[in-house]
């Protein structure tokens, strides 16, 4: 039996052997100092806790508006949509919450924090306006667009510390993940995705408000508003760029009929909870 | 002999095989689903860190046993590959993982997040608030079938 078990180990060790390994377990052996290759992956544990400092950063600037009934309300409307996403399941999950602001606009940190504004919410005539809204927000975590908006110069630096630096003082590295937040938070407040990633939030809006059960109309109804309200003050980012108008046309080029009916099987809760705010 | 060595050796290459498909839960929680459906019952809650049998998949699901020997299905986005197996059979030396030294150096985590309590320009205190509202998978399944949504 003794001479069995090199065999039988042997055995193991080959069928369970991963090519791809082999480099790993060479970098491993070679130290700290090769962290620069893997930085740019970043996983659901470090997106959820730069999300969290992202949102605390809005939280910073708006002030919250703690209106429980109104929260659970779009905390339902969102984690419907989530649950049909290309990405229903986040590290924390998804939460949803409203800016106590007249802007119109609407925010998605890293890792499933989406923030709307009471300016935006009060624009929705309907459950489905306000789902339009959310799928949008919901499309740019699944893309993981705020974590697009980290400048690579940040992910380069990170790759330049030691593990010693970075799991000792932690000094280099928390002035990346300061500087990372600031990324983030400059692109959802002031500078906006870039036009490809808002068509791409706007096309598959359209696919998850559909494969819900929602009107996928609603989303052009939502950017007609905004159009009508272009060149207010409090109007920012959701309209930012590209152009409402613009968002107009190829919603509406790609849009797909609806029963009516259906959407308004959702006005009763939609009006109560509207007249409880 | 020579025959019953062969298939011993197969059979553990089969089993080692077999173990080699293993999940690990990589968010804090979710739950094993009676169907690949999020709307269908949930059979037991998961935590992360949880390992998983991976013995199929369904779409964008994959079927699983769980440590309790419980079978069912998990969303693909819920789980990563476990590669625990590999490094608790082959040689090597012991330590942080690749993956395990991008995270610290990275410093994309809790302690850093700490750090930045307090300083200005962030409320972690109403962050604490929006994180307390939710909604639980059940709650969400009456709201769509009374919203006549799928």
């Amino acid at each position: 039996m003794k001479r069995l078990i090199p065999v039988i180990l042997l055995g193991a060790l080959l069928v369970s052997w991963k090519p791809v390994n082999l480099g790993n377990v060479t970098k491993v052996k070679k130290g700290a100092k090769l962290v620069a290759g893997a930085a740019h992956k970043i996983n659901e544990e470090e997106e959820y806790h730069i999300g969290r400092a992202v949102a605390a950063n809005i939280l910073g600037q708006y002030s919250l508006w703690r209106n429980a009934e109104l929260t659970r309300y779009l905390n339902l409307v969102g984690r419907t949509l989530a649950l049909r996403s290309g990405r229903p399941e986040v590290y924390g999950g998804y939460h949803f919450a409203v800016l106590d602001t007249p802007e119109v606009n609407a925010f998605s940190a890293p890792g499933g924090i989406i923030l709307l504004t009471r300016g935006i919410v009060a624009m929705a005539a309907d459950e489905d306006e306000l789902a339009a809204v959310l799928a949008h927000e919901v499309q740019h975590v699944v893309a993981k667009d705020p974590l697009k908006a980290i400048r690579l110069q940040r992910l380069k630096a990170l790759g330049t510390f030691t593990a010693g630096e970075a799991v000792g003082s932690a000094g280099g590295a928390l002035g990346v993940f300061q500087d990372s937040v600031m990324d983030i938070s400059g692109t959802l407040l002031q500078k906006g995705y870039s036009r490809s990633q808002e068509k791409d939030a706007d096309l598959g809006a359209l696919k998850l408000l559909a494969a819900c059960g929602y009107d996928p109309k609603a989303l052009l109804d939502m950017l007609k508003k905004v159009r009508a309200a272009e060149g207010k003050k409090k109007l920012k980012a959701f309209s930012a760029h590209p152009s409402a108008a613009r968002r107009i046309d190829y919603v509406g080029e790609n849009v797909a009929p609806a029963d009516p009916a259906n959407r308004q099987a959702r006005d009763a809760r939609f009006e109560k909870q509207a007249a409880s705010r | 002999m020579k025959k019953t060595t062969i298939m011993i050796a197969l059979l553990a290459a089969a089993m080692v095989l077999l173990a080699g498909q293993a999940l690990v839960v990589q968010v804090l929680r979710s739950n094993l689903m009676a169907k690949p459906d999020f709307l269908s019952s949930s059979l037991a809650p998961l935590q992360k860190g949880a390992r998983l049998e991976r013995i199929g998949s369904e779409g964008g699901w994959y079927l699983v046993r769980s440590a309790a020997g419980v079978k069912g299905y998990v969303h693909q986005s819920a789980v990563t590959e476990s590669k625990v197996t590999l490094g608790s059979i082959a040689p090597g030396p012991k330590g942080a993982s690749q993956d395990e030294l991008a995270l610290a150096a990275k410093g994309f985590d809790e302690a850093n997040e700490k750090k930045l309590r307090g300083s200005k320009g962030y409320n972690f205190s109403d962050l604490e608030w929006v994180m307390e509202q939710g909604a639980a998978v059940p709650a969400v399944a009456q709201f769509i079938r009374d919203g006549r949504l799928k």
